[in-house]
């Protein structure tokens, strides 16, 4: 992957915007991996990869609910390494590749979060007693710093993930002949796939949403033998 | 009070800015409702302020109901006491029910439509639409929450108990389940059209058993690591078989 400076920069900034996204500020699902690949791919002038690489970690995203404090991995500054590894090798080795530096973007991601949870809680009962006085100076400056963390973290899992997509094509590229890169590709949308079913039959149990999925599922199946 | 509240709503955007395993959402609580607070006298302000940053875990969008209620209560006179307890009923039900709404309703609901959407052709303006209807509902949402709480103060449980809450949640269940379920095979076909068709037949087994594990094996597998397994098997199956 050799992009221009500016690119790097929009693609670092755009990544450290979607990893804020994610839980500090402003959840407006920017950290969709549907949408921060797509717009991934159009900083790079390639939206079909965005789109096809956003697709499989949205598939992803289905696996996860982020309720009280569940730990759980970061996908949209990973779609968007996906997405710069993807753009740099064409067809299923593209998919390939990029899926796999997005997955371990993805898990460094997680556990940036969790650390910077576990930081913030020391910071946070460190200042316990200027937060018990009721200084709304100190607990601005408090929550203020924690964002600044977040925002730092997201930079830094964004630069890791497109360093990994820098080296993915030299390391893997060219070690991989087409029958492995296709091997990777059905690998990665697979499991995508069946991510996506069994997170979404987590969310729908097995209550009367249980015929709505199988009648939805059937009308999908059926709309896509007719579109063949 | 309307540029308090508006304050308030703005700082609410980043209520999970702070968010750690001591206070959770605490401290981005304290924040937004500091704004709320400041016309109370000097004896009240500073432990009102206290009070708001202790801690608070609740769905991020539905945070706004008890930051308005905490304050109303405040200024309505309320112990201390009253407040904690106020806070404390309300973690629960607002947790749960913005889990039903948003989380496994609105969002899930809405990016099924977009996956089918961008499977069908529609490109980039599917995201741009998600985008857009998303935060048409998310940002009503808060404001509803935060004016709700406000409006209703310790006796907020009546605005919990709104007709609309209750017959969204029923209806985007089953809409989300519609949605998702039709937009699996859409996607599937979507994601194999470059394969070849032995290529198919292997994504189709590798995803039958993939299902299978995370749904025999999820207390241990989730879609990350069975990733991330099934990629490393497929580079080895790679590497050996040229």
């Amino acid at each position: 992957m050799n992009l221009p400076i500016e690119l790097l920069i929009a693609l670092v900034a755009w990544g450290t915007l979607v990893g804020v996204d994610l839980v500090s500020l402003p959840q407006m699902m920017i950290a969709r991996p549907l949408v921060a690949g797509t717009v991934a791919g159009a900083i790079l002038g390639d939206i079909p990869t965005g789109l096809k690489l956003g697709v499989v970690f949205e598939l992803l995203q289905y696996d996860i609910l982020p309720v009280g404090a569940v730990r759980y991995p970061e996908y949209g500054p990973a779609t968007v390494a996906a997405v710069a590894t993807a753009h740099a090798s064409a067809g299923v080795l593209g998919l390939g590749l990029g899926a796999l530096v997005g997955l371990v973007t993805g898990l460094l991601g997680g556990v940036g979060i969790d650390l910077l949870r576990r930081v913030n809680s020391r910071i946070i009962h460190a200042a316990a007693a200027r937060l018990e006085s009721g200084d709304p100076a100190a607990l601005v400056r408090v929550h203020v710093a924690a964002l600044l963390r977040d925002v730092l973290r997201a930079a830094l899992v964004t630069i890791i993930g497109l360093a990994l997509a820098w080296l993915a094509r030299p390391l893997l590229g060219s070690a991989l002949t087409v029958r492995g890169a296709v091997f990777l590709a059905v690998a990665a949308v697979a499991t995508a796939l069946a991510a996506g079913a069994a997170g979404t039959l987590r969310l729908v149990g097995r209550g009367p949403n249980l015929a709505w999925f199988a009648a939805g599922l059937g009308g999908g199946i059926v709309a896509t033998l007719w579109l063949r | 009070m309307n540029g308090a509240l508006a304050r308030a709503l703005l700082r609410l955007f980043a209520v999970q800015g702070s968010y750690n395993y001591e206070r959770m959402l605490g401290v981005g609580v304290g924040v937004a409702e500091e704004p709320l607070l400041r016309d109370l006298g000097d004896a009240k302000y500073q432990p009102a302020v206290a009070r708001g940053a202790h801690f608070f875990n609740a769905h991020p969008y539905l945070v706004g109901l008890a930051v308005g209620a905490a304050a109303r209560a405040e200024h309505d006179g309320a112990s201390p006491d009253q407040v904690e307890r106020l806070r404390e009923a309300l973690c629960g039900p607002l947790g749960s029910l913005g889990d039903r709404l948003v989380w496994a309703g609105w969002l899930p609901f809405l990016s099924g439509l977009t996956l089918a959407a961008v499977a069908l052709g529609a490109g980039w303006i599917a995201a741009g639409v998600f985008l857009v209807v998303y935060n048409i509902g998310h940002v009503a949402l808060r404001w509803w929450a935060l004016k709700a709480g406000w409006t209703h103060g310790a006796r907020v449980s009546v605005a919990l108990h709104h007709p609309m809450l209750h017959k969204a949640a029923a209806v985007l269940g089953p809409a989300m389940a519609l949605a998702v379920g039709a937009a699996l095979p859409l996607t599937a076909a979507y994601l194999s059209a470059p394969f070849e068709a032995w290529a198919r037949v292997a994504l189709a087994t590798v995803a039958a058993v993939s299902f299978l594990g995370l749904r025999l094996r999820g207390d241990r597998l989730n879609g990350l690591r069975l990733s991330l397994i099934m990629a490393a098997l497929a580079l080895i199956a790679g590497v050996i078989w040229r």
